[in-house]
Formats: structure tokens, sequence, C-alpha cells
């Protein structure tokens, strides 16, 4: 699979990438909500990973532009955040189908074994 | 006691900025970990110094509280600028090469020296420092170089962090204060974390009557404080 992977923290985008890399997949690290809309314009990515703390626009927003376009509604976002999911409680309806999120995964309580597990199911989904 | 207009700075917002800051160090450890344990290939030492930064936080943090609690603490004694900011670029030096930023030191001149706490001075630059390094790659614009600088202005010497972008406006940073604790990244502009280096140092300046303010370096933005020299010392 080709992932785009928007994670600010440069240390933590390295280790999720390798990790990624090692299952098989390849990766585009994007730090920027403008950069990953970018990224995908250029490599149509059959995943995303997202954190939704980003800095100038949020994940949530960079999903609102994702989605606008027509190319990309199908493809399968994973939230991987700092954020919990507790605090979206009342939005998950939200985020499942309007925003085709397919797994949130709480960053601290996230192995890279977790990560690469729900990678995996979308890879088994998509098939 | 702490003063009127410390006591919200050194509250329980502060402490839950820095609670959810160090989750970022200890989650890159902790990750840093597994991936070596599957890898057998541990970056030890990148690993030590993400501890060391994670250290230096809380380490920060305390000093803050404590300079604000007991004033006795806070010896002020003659301080030269430029070696507190070699020392403060010694110790962002590996932060800096983790997150793959140039850390450049900029002296423009020789200064007097300035009154000031030479632990509080240091710790407040490096708290200021950290917090930028880690964000400045995610902007929009990455940002890879970080300037430690002085200059003299007319108000004394100023000392602080820059770089090519402007990172904070005035209003920004006086909204991120009000914003600590209450938002997930009260300085969304310039930090997709919760800032916490940026409000420690500003809690560690204001126990030393010193105030953290948006600056100018030649043609750098950045933060940065304005220390008063000494004038005792200047006559000898």
């Amino acid at each position: 699979m080709h992932i785009i992977l928007l994670e600010p923290d440069r240390m933590l985008a390295d280790i999720y990438r390798q990790t990624l890399l090692a299952d098989g997949h390849t990766v585009t690290m994007c730090a920027s909500a403008q950069s990953a809309i970018f990224a995908a314009d250029e490599q149509c990515p059959d995943a995303v990973i997202v954190e939704l703390q980003l800095i100038g626009h949020s994940g949530i927003e960079f999903l609102y532009e994702f989605r606008s376009y027509n190319d990309w509604r199908a493809v399968p976002v994973i939230i991987h955040s700092q954020v919990p999911p507790a605090e979206f409680n009342g939005s998950s309806k939200l985020l499942r189908q309007e925003l085709g999120v397919k797994d949130y995964l709480y960053k601290p309580r996230t192995s890279l074994a977790s990560l690469l597990r729900s990678v995996t199911l979308l890879n088994t989904a998509t098939l | 006691m702490v003063g009127d207009s410390l006591a919200p700075v050194l509250s329980q917002q502060l402490l839950l900025s820095v609670a959810e800051q160090l989750k970022i160090p200890l989650l890159q450890i902790a990750r840093q970990a597994e991936h070596g344990r599957i890898t057998n290939t541990a970056d030890l030492e990148r690993i030590q110094s993400t501890a060391d930064a994670a250290l230096r936080l809380i380490d920060n943090y305390a000093l803050g509280v404590r300079l604000n609690l007991e004033q006795d603490l806070l010896q002020l004694e003659p301080v030269s600028v430029s070696s507190v900011l070699y020392d403060s670029g010694q110790e962002l030096t590996a932060l800096a090469r983790n997150y793959g930023v140039d850390l450049e030191l900029h002296i423009g001149g020789r200064y007097s020296t300035v009154m000031a706490n030479r632990h509080g001075l240091q710790s407040a630059l490096v708290s200021l420092g950290a917090s930028l390094i880690e964000a400045l790659p995610a902007l929009e614009v990455p940002q890879l170089k970080l300037q430690l600088a002085a200059h003299r202005c007319r108000y004394g010497i100023v000392a602080g962090l820059y770089s090519e972008t402007e990172q904070l406006t005035a209003e920004a940073l006086r909204n991120g204060r009000k914003l600590v604790g209450a938002s997930r990244q009260p300085l969304g502009a310039v930090s997709h974390t919760a800032g916490a280096g940026v409000f420690v140092a500003d809690a560690i300046l204001k126990a030393m009557n010193l105030e953290l303010k948006v600056s100018r370096h030649n043609r750098l933005y950045g933060l940065g404080t304005v220390l008063q020299t000494n004038h005792q010392l200047q006559l000898i």
C-alpha cells in the first residue's frame, strides 16, 4: 500500500515510517495539512494516517478538504492522534460516515504492532 | 507566596500543559524502544537524548515553580549573555540533531554583563529553544534553522531564539498565555503541541522580573527577553 503519513513530529514520523516500510508499504511523510494535500495530488494514496494536532490547520480540516475531492472519497483513513477518542464521543458517527475514518488510534496507547494491525486490516478490507 | 500575576501561570493549567507535552518524548522513547526490540537496532543515543529532553522539561518546570515560590532562591549575579547562549546551545544540540534543525549561535558584538540568575536564564532559553526545535520542522514551510542570538537594544541586551519565518505575533503570544491548559494547542499557529516549553520559559523569566517578548534579530523573527546591563560593573 502507498500511505500518506500526516505526522507533525519529525521523530515520531521517522519511527512510524520505518515501521511501515519494514512491513512492505511505501510511505510519504507530511508534516502539514497542505503538504499532505499536495502529496495526495501527486501520488494517489491507498491509505492515509492522520494526526489531528497540526500547525495552522487541524487534521479534521484536512479530512474535510481531502474528502471534498472525488478521487479521494474512498481512500481509507486512520486517525492516529494525541487527542483521546473520548473527546469525539458525540461525533464518532461524523468521523466514520462523513469523513470515512476506519480506525481511531490514541497514540499514547498504540504500539507499533497495533498500528500495523490497523493498516493490515485496511489492506484486507480493500482487497 | 506566588504573586497574583503569576498564580494563573503556575497553576494547574501549566502543569496540565507540561503533562501533555511530556507525552511526546515519552511516546518517542516507547516507540523507539519497541522499534529497536523488533529490528534489533536500538538507537540508544537517540533514546538517551530524548529522555534528556523530557527530564529537562520537567526540571525547568520545577525550577519555574520553585523560583516563584521562594524568591530567596533567586540570587542575581553578573552574567555573561554570550556564555549563557553558548551553554544553552550546547544543551540543545542533541535535540536539534534529532529534529534535523541546524542550531546556530549568533552573538553580534561584546556585551557587558547583565544582572540575572544564570541558571534561571539558561533554563528559560533552553526551554524555549526545545519548544521551537520541535515545532519549526512541522510548519507549512518547514524551518530547519534556528539561531540563538543576542543584540543590543535601547533598553538593554536582547537574548532569544530566531528563525526565518514569523513564529508568533505579540497578540498570538498574549492569547496563548490565556489558553494554557484550556486548549490543546494554545500556540496553534506555531506549535502542534501544548507549547509548554514556551510557558515554562515565561514563568521562569517572570520570576526574575523579566518578560518573554516577540522580537526581531537582523531579518529573523523570534522570541526573546530584554536583559538590563550591569552598569556597576562597567565602572570597574
